[in-house]
C-alpha cells in the first residue's frame, strides 16, 4: 500500500518528523494488511506548525485543521461517523498551549480518537520560541534571558485527565514507535502518544534523547500507580505504553446505535407529531 | 375590549411558577380558539428576584404582547411596584393580599395561606395567576382543570384545588372580560427556540453542538431532551471553540451540524467560522442576541449583534446571514438556510434575539412543504477526486469518507484542487476566484426564495428585521398608511427585493433595537436612506401601542 503523496516534503533534512511519518505509515499499512480496517476508514488531522504538514504527506483522508484544534476536528468526525479511525497530530505548542483544554476533555470523555503530540520542546515554524515543554532556562526568541517557567509533563497531564491509553515514543526508535501507534489506533477510547521528535534546526536534542530514552520493560500497563510513578521520571525518559485500560467510549454512550452521517431521512412524521402535541 | 384583545400579566418572585403559569395560560387560550403571544421577562438569577409573563391573546392573529393590561395577577410586592401602572383603566388587579399590605384597588387573595394549606410549595402560587386570568376571561373551570391535570399530572389535585379557591374567590367577576372562544385549537404553542430546533431538524440537521448561553440554551435543552425521538445527536463540549470545530468535523464526515450561542460564545467561534470559509465547510450557526457588549444584560433582548454577524470571521469568504421574525418563519427559514449552506458549502448565521428565542406564540407550519435538498455529490472516478475541484459555479462536488479509493482532503490552508497545501500564486488565484464565484451563485439562489416580506400597502415604509418585525406588525394595526417591510436575508443583501418593496414609498422609517442604528447604516450602505428611525435599547421589546406612538412622532 502506497501512502505517498505528490507533495514535496519541506521538513528540514534530518527532522524528527520524518521518523514519525514513517512509523505512522508503517502502522497504517500493517493495520490495513492485517484486516483491522480499510485504508479509507482512516482520517488524519493536524494543527499548525511543522508537524501539521504531515497531512500533506499522507495519502489518507485528512483535514488540515487549525492551531490547537485538531483533536476537536476529529472528535466531530467521530460523532458523525463512529466507524472512522481518526488520528489528530498536534505539536507541543499546539496541544499543550493553545489547545490544552481540548486534550483534557477529550481524555476525560474518552472519545475514541488517537492524539499524537510531536514534542520537540520548541516552536519551529515560527522560528524558535519556548513551548510548554521547554526546559527552564531555554533561550528562545520570546525568552532571550531564558524561559522562567517549569516544563509541563504531557504524560502526567493525560494520565491525570483520565486518558485510557497513554504512551510515549521516540523517533530514534521507529519500530518501537510503529508498535505504539498500532496499539494506540486499535485502542477503543482516547489514546495519547507523546513522540519525542527533535528539531534539528532550533533545538537539536537527538543525541540527548537517544541517551535519555529507554523502553518500559516489566511494566504492568494496567497499573495506574505504576504508570504515574514512571511518568514522573525526567532524568531518564521511559518510552512505551505507560497505561491502558478499558472504559466506555463517549460516542457509544452518547449515540448508542445512531450514526448521524448515515441518518438520511428527515423525521417529518415525528416533527408533525410534536406540533400536534402542542 | 378593543379587537377582542385580552392581555394578562402574571408576576411574582422567581420560584413562584409564573413562567410555567404563563405557558399554561397560553396553552389554554390556544385551546379555546385564540391566537397567543407570550413574552417572558426574567432576571439572571434562580431564586428571589422577579419574573413575569405577559400573555396577550385574540381571535385574530397577534404578533406581540401588550403591556396595556386587562388583568394583572400580582403575587409579590415587587411585581406591584413594577407593573401597576400598566393596568388599563377598566383593567383588574388580582393580588396576593399577604404580600401587598397597603390599601390597593383590586381583589386581594390570601395566596400564602392557600399555598401553605395545599402543601406549602411556593410554586403553587403561579396557579392562582392562571386561574385568575381564566376566571376573569370567562373560561369554563372544567377547561382549566383539564389543562392543569395534563400539565401537572403528579401534583394535579393541589393545583386544581388552588384554582378552585381562586374561582370561588372571584365568583362575582367570572367573565368580566367576555373573550370570544370556540372549540378549536389554533396551532401549536411553542417558543421561538423550539420552532428553530424543529426547523433545523426538518432541514436535515443531525448533530447539534452547543455550550450553554442565554438565550440560546433552550435550543440545547429542547434538542437534548428530544434527541432520540428526532434521530439526532446532541453534544455539549468544553467550550465554544470545541463546539465550532467539532461541528466542522461532523460536516466533513457528512452529518449536517448546527451550533448555537449568544454574542460572547459566538466570539469564541470566530476562528473556526473562518475555517469554515477556507475549508468550504457548511455549518449553521444560531446566534441569539442579548444586550452586550460582553456579559451585558444576559436575559434580555437586543439587536446589537447585526454587524458582528455580517462581518464574522477574518479573511474573505461568503456567508449567509438570515434573521426570522416569528415562529412560523423561523421554522421554514431555518430549514431553508440549512439547505442553502450545504448547497453552497459555506457557513451561515441564523441571527435572532431573545425576544424570538424565548417568547411563546401560536405556531402553524406545513411540515411537508419543507424538503431536504439533494447534495451535489461527486460521481466520478474515486481516484480522481479533488475536494476543491475547480468548477464554473465555484461549488466542488462532495464526498464523505469512507469511500473506497478516494481521498478526501479538506484544509485550513489555501490548497490546490486536490486539497494539498499551496503557496503558489498560480494556484492561489484560481482558488480565491473559485470561492468568490460562489457569491454570484448564492445571490442567484437567494433570488429564488423569499428574502423580503411586506405587510400592508401604505406609503410609509416601516423597515425592520428579526423579531422586531413582530412588534412592528402589531403596531401597524394602530397606524394608517404604513407598509411593514421585513428584510429576512441580511447578507448577501437582497437589494433587488428591498428596492421593489420600497418602490413608490413616500417615507422610509427604520425600527431596530440598537443605539447606533446598525440596521439603518446597513440600508445606507446599500443606497437606502431612512427618513427617520425608531430605536430602543433598554433590553425590552417594544409594546405595540408605545411603538405606534413613536412611529407617529417620527412620521410627523
Amino acid at each position: 500500500m502506497n501512502l505517498d503523496t505528490p507533495v514535496e516534503n519541506t521538513w528540514c533534512p534530518g527532522c524528527g518528523d520524518f521518523g514519525l511519518l514513517n512509523a505512522y505509515k508503517r502502522a497504517v499499512t500493517e493495520l490495513v494488511e492485517e484486516g483491522f480496517c480499510k485504508k479509507e476508514d482512516f482520517v488524519v488531522s493536524s494543527g499548525i506548525g511543522c508537524h501539521g504538514k504531515i497531512v500533506d504527506y499522507l495519502h489518507l483522508n485528512s483535514f488540515y485543521s487549525i492551531h490547537g484544534r485538531a483533536i476537536t476536528t476529529v472528535s466531530g468526525m467521530k460523532l458523525a461517523n463512529p466507524s472512522l479511525k481518526v488520528t489528530a497530530f498536534e505539536g507541543d505548542g499546539d496541544a499543550l498551549a493553545e489547545g490544552i483544554g481540548h486534550i483534557v476533555h477529550a481524555a476525560k470523555r474518552n472519545i475514541d480518537t488517537n492524539l499524537v503530540v510531536h514534542n520537540n520542546e520548541v516552536y519551529s515554524l515560527t522560528t524558535g520560541q519556548f513551548t510548554p515543554t521547554s526546559k527552564k532556562g531555554f533561550k528562545g526568541k520570546s525568552t532571550p534571558k531564558g524561559n522562567v517557567e517549569e516544563p509541563m509533563n504531557p504524560v502526567m497531564l493525560v494520565l491525570a485527565s483520565g486518558g485510557t491509553f497513554v504512551a510515549r515514543g521516540f523517533v530514534g526508535k521507529i519500530d518501537h514507535l510503529k508498535g505504539i501507534f498500532k496499539e494506540a489506533i486499535k485502542h477503543e477510547g482516547f489514546s495519547f502518544v507523546e513522540v519525542m521528535q527533535p528539531c534539528v534546526t532550533f533545538l537539536n536534542t537527538f543525541k540527548l534523547w537517544k541517551e535519555m530514552t529507554y523502553p518500559l520493560e516489566d511494566h504492568d500497563t494496567s497499573d495506574f500507580d505504576a504508570a504515574w510513578k514512571k511518568a514522573q521520571e525526567t532524568e531518564k525518559l521511559p518510552i512505551g505504553i505507560f497505561y491502558q485500560t478499558k472504559a466506555p467510549t463517549y460516542e457509544k454512550e452518547l449515540l448508542g446505535t445512531l450514526i448521524p452521517a448515515q441518518q438520511k431521512k428527515v423525521p417529518s412524521e415525528e416533527i408533525k407529531a410534536v406540533f400536534a402535541e402542542r | 375590549m378593543e379587537d377582542d384583545r385580552y392581555s394578562v400579566l402574571i408576576g411574582g418572585e422567581a420560584g413562584q411558577g409564573t413562567r410555567m403559569s404563563g405557558i399554561l395560560f397560553s396553552q389554554i387560550m390556544n385551546k379555546v380558539g385564540r391566537y397567543v403571544f407570550e413574552m417572558d421577562d426574567y432576571p439572571s438569577l434562580i431564586r428571589g428576584g422577579h419574573n413575569y409573563s405577559v400573555i396577550t391573546s385574540s381571535v385574530s392573529p397577534i404578533y406581540s404582547h401588550y403591556d396595556h393590561l386587562d388583568v394583572f395577577a400580582c403575587l409579590d410586592d415587587r411585581s406591584y411596584d413594577l407593573h401597576i401602572k400598566k393596568v388599563k383603566e377598566d383593567g383588574t388587579l388580582v393580588y396576593n393580599s399577604e404580600a401587598i399590605k397597603e390599601d390597593v384597588k383590586g381583589i386581594g387573595l390570601p395566596v400564602y395561606t392557600w399555598v401553605k394549606e395545599e402543601g406549602n410549595r411556593p410554586i403553587l402560587a403561579g396557579t392562582v395567576g392562571v386561574a385568575a386570568a381564566c376566571a376573569l376571561g370567562g373560561v369554563d373551570f372544567a377547561v382549566l382543570e383539564d389543562s392543569l391535570r395534563k400539565a401537572y399530572p403528579k401534583v394535579a389535585d393541589v393545583n386544581v384545588s388552588m384554582a378552585k379557591r381562586t374561582y370561588e374567590a372571584l365568583a362575582d367577576h367570572i367573565g368580566k372580560y367576555p373573550i370570544k372562544m370556540k372549540d378549536e385549537k389554533m396551532g401549536a404553542i411553542m417558543t421561538g427556540n423550539e420552532a428553530i430546533s424543529l426547523g433545523a431538524v426538518a432541514g436535515g440537521m443531525k448533530v447539534y453542538i452547543a455550550y450553554p448561553m442565554t438565550p440560546a440554551s433552550s435550543v440545547l435543552h429542547y434538542l437534548a431532551a428530544n434527541a432520540d425521538r428526532l434521530g439526532i445527536a446532541v453534544c455539549h463540549p468544553e467550550n465554544e471553540i470545541a463546539v465550532m470545530n467539532m461541528a466542522i468535523g461532523c460536516a466533513y464526515a457528512g452529518a449536517k451540524a448546527m451550533v448555537g450561542s449568544s454574542g460572547g460564545g459566538f466570539a469564541l467561534m470566530q476562528e473556526a467560522f473562518s475555517l469554515c470559509g477556507q475549508s468550504e465547510t457548511p455549518v449553521l450557526c444560531y446566534l441569539g442576541t442579548r444586550p452586550g457588549p460582553s456579559t451585558g444584560v444576559p436575559t434580555y433582548t437586543s439587536q446589537g449583534d447585526l454587524n458582528f454577524a455580517l462581518y464574522q470571521g477574518h479573511g474573505e469568504f461568503s456567508r449567509i446571514v438570515l434573521s426570522p421574525s416569528g415562529n412560523n418563519q423561523a421554522f421554514y427559514k431555518t430549514a431553508e438556510l440549512m439547505n442553502l449552506l450545504w448547497r453552497y458549502q459555506i457557513p451561515g448565521i441564523l441571527l435572532t434575539e431573545k425576544h424570538l428565542a424565548e417568547s411563546t406564540m401560536t405556531t402553524n407550519v406545513d411540515v411537508d412543504s419543507v424538503q431536504e435538498e439533494e447534495l451535489a455529490m461527486y460521481d466520478g472516478n474515486p481516484e480522481d477526486y479533488g475536494r476543491y475541484e475547480d468548477t464554473e459555479s465555484g461549488i466542488s462536488p462532495l464526498l464523505f469518507p469512507p469511500v473506497e479509493n478516494a481521498v478526501v482532503k479538506a484544509s485550513s490552508y489555501e490548497t490546490d484542487p486536490k486539497g494539498y497545501t499551496t503557496e503558489l500564486p498560480s494556484v492561489i488565484v484560481p482558488s480565491f476566484e473559485k470561492r468568490h464565484r460562489k457569491r454570484k451563485a448564492i445571490e442567484e439562489g437567494l433570488r429564488k426564495v423569499v428574502t423580503v416580506e411586506t405587510h400592508g400597502d401604505g406609503k410609509v415604509a416601516l423597515v425592520t428585521y428579526g423579531s422586531t418585525t413582530l412588534s412592528v406588525m402589531e403596531a401597524a394595526k394602530h397606524l394608517d398608511n404604513v407598509k411593514v417591510v421585513q428584510i429576512i436575508y441580511l447578507e448577501p443583501f437582497p437589494i433587488w427585493s428591498v428596492e421593489e418593496a420600497l418602490d413608490g414609498m413616500e417615507k422610509i422609517i427604520t425600527i431596530e433595537l440598537t443605539v447606533s442604528g446598525q440596521f439603518t447604516t446597513l440600508l445606507k450602505h446599500n443606497g437606502i436612506t431612512a427618513d427617520g428611525s425608531v430605536r430602543k435599547y433598554d433590553g425590552r421589546p417594544f409594546d405595540p401601542i408605545d411603538l405606534a406612538n413613536r412611529i407617529r412622532e417620527v412620521i410627523g
